[in-house]
């Protein structure tokens, strides 16, 4: 190593400078602004006025805690089914003996990436819808004579979450097996576990780091989604995101907004610090 | 009848790769009897690890049928048989601590935790590794992994342990040190070692048979010393300790085992017959090993007369101090050269002879091999 780039590492800071300032100037500040702004009062057109209260925390608790823990229940579950899904498909490409057809598959799990999330979340209205495509099909086979209410159901913002995040719990998965080394299954078999055991005791503890890789990715966004909610949840899927996303728009109230964003904040912080704490319990350090 | 403890019959294991087709084991046979040190030697590549691998149940044979203690292995899935692995990289679960790594196999058979973590710490103990039982692998030294993977095989009580060159990522000296251990060990637990190794020294030290493997085939099963002294082929003599080969003219078999044949330089000589000769005249090759040449300015006459030893005249040309050893490079014909090593005593050997100088050869009848050309 150069005398040069040792000096650059001894003076870390000054690399992490630029980053630093953006952060502050950028994340920093505007979240001092949004906790500030919480605690006041909302005036006309929604902006924030004096003086200061707790009343939108309240609220949050109060009449929309409902709504709070819907938003909780269906990114959990969303990371569940995510989960679910995901590693048989993430195990299955990982363990294919040919690196084309790895290629191949992983390229299928990102290919939407490649279409506009509206546009795709739109494409879930036409097929779940009274008139879609799906409920088409079962009422042309005769297996139902009614049309299924999906659209705007939670089912139906389940069904866009998980179609939107599943390649987020794929590819971290994916990475982990593809890591993992199959001479500890040779092991397990020898030491007498069956299939179910070794991959119980042995792949999956292994794997975990990817779990819980991918199941923050999932979770996280999944807590703050607002786009599908609105388009596929109607009134019955309403979210935390769409909440705060109302309370900023014209007859909005922005110090209620900001209430709600700080919460929300708090509970992606505290599924990171879970995520953290079972990462480090998982190195053993 | 003698009862075996695993029995190889016309074992074929084919892989297929992008197409074609590799033949790793190719008909191999092999009875292996009850607590015998059994060596698969051979070097990268013959089979050894794959050969292993089918009796663990990790690979299903491509054509004939394992025993294990009598008992037919097909469909049998390597987790119901009654043999443990020693991997060549350990395989030791990184998750888990090393007490955790024992008793995984234990608790595999239900045996409750409490139970499981004493016979762990008597199997640490065993490996004189008492006090390392809640580090995890990684905190271990490369000769400590492999006692723990040692005893996380040895605490099944196996019937047979496999072992895939356990000490092949150790310094030359641990190493030493461990085929002491483990011999030492195998002796008192009475346990079938089936050991593969590409280290002939190793082999020839430790196992009570030799199997010596080249491209998928078992070319000869026997005592080190029967390997050793009586190679059936040119690959094992070559492969096991130094040999040399000499182009030789069968003239006659006899009906002791050996015969007449003639060298390059016109000399007529008496030699054994490998047991897997299979030429009855014409072009054969002799393999003699170095230390069993011997040397001399002269005959006497007694040992001229002596009906069991050959005596012929080479030109030396070349001699070398290697320490314990002199060893003299002599040519007994026009291209036909042969090394003979010579035990240095008092220091008398190295300063005997001169370059270029004609001296007698001898060797024992019995220190020669005839084989196949
Ligand atoms: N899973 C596999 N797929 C394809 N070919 C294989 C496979 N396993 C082994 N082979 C081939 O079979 C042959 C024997 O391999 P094996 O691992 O048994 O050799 P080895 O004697 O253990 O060698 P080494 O001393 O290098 O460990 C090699 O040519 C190898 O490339
Ligand atoms: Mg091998």
């Amino acid at each position: 190593m150069s005398e040069r780039i040792r000096s650059m590492r001894r003076n870390g800071t000054f690399l992490a400078l630029p980053t630093t300032l953006w952060l502050l100037v950028f994340f920093v500040l505007p979240l001092v602004i949004v906790l500030v702004v919480s605690f006041m009062s909302r005036g006309r057109g929604g902006v924030a006025i004096m003086p200061l209260t707790i009343g939108h925390y309240q609220r949050t608790f109060g009449i929309f805690s409902i709504i709070l823990w819907r938003s909780i229940g269906l990114a959990a579950m969303t990371t569940v089914v995510c989960l679910l899904a995901g590693y048989p498909l993430a195990f299955f490409i990982s363990t294919r003996r040919s690196r084309l057809f790895q290629q191949i598959t992983l390229f299928l799990v990102i290919l939407p990436f490649w279409t506009n999330f509206l546009i795709r979340t739109y494409a879930w209205r036409i097929l779940l819808g009274d008139e879609g495509a799906i409920n088409g099909v079962l009422i042309s086979l005769g297996l139902i004579s009614e049309p299924l209410k999906m659209l705007n159901t939670q089912f139906a913002v389940l069904v866009g979450l998980v179609y939107g995040f599943l390649p987020f719990m794929v590819l971290p998965i994916y990475a982990s097996v593809e890591r993992f080394n199959f001479r500890y299954v040779d092991a397990a078999h020898d030491l007498g576990a069956n299939d179910v055991r070794a991959f119980v005791r042995v792949v999956l503890p292994l794997t975990l780091p990817g779990v819980l890789a991918g199941c923050a990715l999932v979770f996280i966004p999944s807590v703050g989604a607002f786009v599908t909610p609105d388009l596929l949840g109607g009134t019955k899927g309403l979210m935390i995101g769409n909440l705060i996303n109302n309370q900023f728009g014209g007859s909005g109230n922005m110090p209620l907004g900001s209430a709600l964003s700080i919460v929300m904040m708090a509970v992606v912080m505290l599924s990171l610090v879970i995520y953290l704490l079972a990462n480090r319990r998982e190195r053993g350090t | 009848m003698k009862s075996y403890d695993v029995e190889l019959q016309d074992i074929v294991k084919d892989f297929d790769s992008g197409g074609a087709q590799i033949r790793a084991v190719d008909y191999v046979s092999v009875q292996i009897a009850d607590g015998e040190f059994f060596a698969l030697l051979g070097p990268s590549g013959c089979g050894k690890t794959t050969t292993l691998r089918l009796i663990a149940g990790f690979e299903q044979p491509t054509e004939g049928h394992i025993l294990i203690r009598g008992r037919a292995m097909e469909g049998i899935p390597a987790y119901h048989r009654p043999v443990n692995t020693v991997f060549q990289d350990y395989a030791l679960f990184p998750h888990l601590t090393v007490e955790q790594n024992i008793m995984f196999g234990l608790q595999m058979e239900g045996v409750n935790k409490r139970e499981a973590l004493k016979r762990a710490q008597d199997a640490l103990e065993m490996v004189r590794l008492p006090d390392i039982g809640k580090r995890k692998p990684h905190q271990l030294s490369g000769g400590q992994q492999q006692r723990v993977a040692l005893a996380r095989a040895l605490v099944k009580q196996p019937a047979v342990l496999l072992l895939d060159e356990p000490l092949g990522a150790l310094d030359l000296k641990l190493r030493k040190s461990m085929q002491y251990e483990l011999k030492a060990l195998q002796r008192d637990v009475g346990i079938t070692f089936i050991y593969v190794t590409h280290d002939q020294e190793e082999a020839i030290t430790m196992a009570d048979r030799i199997a010596v493997m080249n491209e998928g085939k078992m070319l000869q099963v026997g005592t080190p010393k029967e390997i050793y002294e009586r190679p059936g082929t040119h690959f094992v003599a070559d492969f096991i300790g130094e040999t040399n080969f000499i182009p030789a003219t069968l003239l006659k078999r006899e009906n002791d085992g050996r015969g007449r044949v003639r060298l390059p330089d016109g000399s007529e000589i008496c030699a054994a017959l490998s047991d897997d000769l299979t030429t009855t005249s014409g072009a054969v090759t002799l393999a003699i090993r170095p230390e069993r040449i011997g040397l001399a300015s002269d005959v006497s006459a007694e040992s001229a007369t002596d009906r069991d030893l050959d005596i012929l005249d080479a030109k030396l040309v070349d001699s070398q101090y290697i320490g314990t050893d002199t060893r003299y490079t002599l040519q007994i014909a026009e291209g036909t050269e042969l090394v003979a090593r010579v035990q240095n005593v008092d220091g008398r050997n190295s300063a005997a002879f001169d370059i270029g100088q004609t001296v007698k050869i001898f060797w024992h009848h019995s220190s020669t091999t005839v084989l196949d050309h």
